[in-house]
């Protein structure tokens, strides 16, 4: 039976290799196919074809990808543009889930300690004078927020801040850092408000309604329309 | 076997060796045996408060190293027939020769043959800290109604919550003016309890004869009437498990007042 499998897709070649099969008899099929493959080339024009390799429930090692790469690093004209699979370790997916979900938090954040969240987060615990709540998503305030409070830790300039910050001591969001008290006005407006980055990599305020015009995926993604 | 608390506030000067005076007096009142650990090494103040400082001859320092067994180096009040001990701090070094390993097996040798053995912690957060809650079953923080004294407490308990103690930690609010807090100049007891979000396990009135009766060496508790030593009998009180109510602002402020108008009269 064959490992190894060409196939014509509408987006391109696709190679299958057969899940249960030993990785040996998977590379000698591929050097084998490539061999033919060049073989028939040479008589059609000479167009550069890439190929997605797809492993079914099969996840190949670096090591594995490498030795395949190199079979096909022979042939100027054949490339891999990708190794897909069906299946993925627990732990990135793990990560993957942590990262697309929003984390309902209610801790006490106090005086120098610092809630990192991966991901979105709303908040409903305390956040102290000098706690720092820190998420690499957006953050969703409905608790008490005296302290700092960080969206898009890092580097994610897209992530949004709404809620009540009229208490907290600062905002940040990824590089750009706004401290509340200096600005009487945002003081004074003691209800919610959406804080984000503007065109200019500075930090805006705006209502609540504007998500849909300053940040149009985040509020389709959140069931928006 | 005793349990071992440590009085701890983050910022120096609330009141932490003179809660731990006050109130391991309290409990040797009270027919509790109580010994008092003072772990502010080259800093030491818990042995003149209770007016044991010319008796010192090993410290804490000493038993650690093993210069001296520990009971060569407990004090006892002699006021309090084998209630009240002391385990006094060394003068002559500073918080970083301790381990908190080397704390934990003091107060664990201690724990047996006490009911109470209460820790006085150093301020700070470092390494005297460390080793102040190191072998301590629940802690006490004291703070004050300043928003300083209530911002390093918030620090603190973050930390000891960290640090994993058998029991939550419970607070103390301490040297209150009763005629600040009612004109809403400070922060009030209810605010500050709930900004903390830990158990009030008692309050003390700010009282001019706290500091003469300290520097007499007498804690405060001995007088009777005093309202801060009412205070510090309520908190050994409510450490004992007993309910007694919290103490009313309001009336002492009115018999400060009453006693005002007496004094004025008098003047004349």
């Amino acid at each position: 039976m064959q490992n190894v499998v060409l196939k014509g897709h509408k987006n391109g070649y696709v190679i299958a290799i057969r899940a249960d099969s030993k990785f040996e008899d998977v590379l000698a099929e591929v050097t084998t196919l490539f061999a033919d493959l060049q073989k028939d080339k040479k008589r059609d024009s000479a167009q550069p074809i890439s190929f997605n390799i797809t492993t079914g429930t099969r996840l190949l090692s670096a090591e594995e990808k490498k030795k395949i790469e190199d079979v096909v690093s022979n042939y100027p004209l054949f490339s891999i543009h990708k190794f897909t699979s069906d299946v993925m370790l627990v732990q990135d997916a793990i990560e993957m889930v942590e990262s697309k979900v929003v984390h309902l938090n209610a801790n006490t954040v106090r005086n120098g300690q610092i809630e990192y969240i991966k991901g979105d987060v709303l908040f409903i615990g305390n956040l102290h004078r000098g706690g720092i709540l820190r998420a690499t998503g957006n953050v969703f305030l409905l608790g008490n927020c005296e302290g700092i409070i960080h969206a898009g830790y890092l580097s994610d300039a897209q992530a949004i801040i709404a809620g009540n910050v009229s208490k907290a001591q600062q905002v940040r969001i990824a590089d750009v850092v706004d401290i509340i008290s200096d600005d009487e006005e945002k003081m004074a407006r003691d209800s919610e408000v959406v804080v984000y980055v503007n065109d200019l990599h500075a930090l805006d305020y705006t209502e609540r309604d504007q998500v849909k015009v300053i940040r149009p995926k985040l509020f389709a993604h959140m069931g928006g329309y | 076997m005793g349990k071992a608390i440590v009085v701890t506030s983050g910022k120096g000067g609330v009141g932490k060796t003179t809660t731990s005076a006050n109130l391991g007096t309290a409990l040797a009142l009270s027919d509790k045996k109580v010994c008092l650990l003072d772990l502010d090494i080259g800093l030491r103040n818990l042995d003149v408060i209770l007016g044991l400082d010319n008796r010192i001859i090993y410290d804490i320092v000493d038993v650690a190293k093993g210069r001296a067994k520990l009971h060569q180096a407990l004090i006892k009040d002699k006021r309090f027939d084998d209630k009240l001990f002391l385990l006094p701090a060394a003068q002559n070094a500073d918080k970083s020769v301790l381990e908190p390993d080397e704390v934990k097996a003091i107060v664990d040798e201690l724990k047996p043959d006490y009911d109470y053995v209460l820790i006085d912690c150093p301020a700070g957060i470092e390494q005297g800290f460390l080793n102040a809650i190191a072998g301590a079953d629940q802690a006490i923080v004291v703070s004050t109604p300043e928003i300083s004294a209530v911002r390093d407490a918030d620090r603190v308990i973050g930390l000891l919550e960290k640090a994993g103690l058998k029991e939550p930690p419970q607070l103390v609010i301490n040297r209150i003016r009763t005629h600040m807090m009612n004109d809403g100049q400070v922060m009030d007891i209810d605010e500050i309890t709930h900004h903390l979000s830990i158990n009030l396990l008692g309050i003390v009135f700010d009282d001019d004869k706290v500091i003469s009766t300290s520097n007499k060496g007498e804690p405060i508790v001995l007088d009777e009437t005093n309202p801060a030593a009412q205070g510090y009998r309520n908190i050994a009180r409510r450490l004992q498990g007993e309910t007694v109510p919290l103490m009313n602002i309001k009336e002492v402020e009115k018999k400060g007042f009453l006693q005002n108008i007496f004094s004025w009269f008098k003047k004349k």
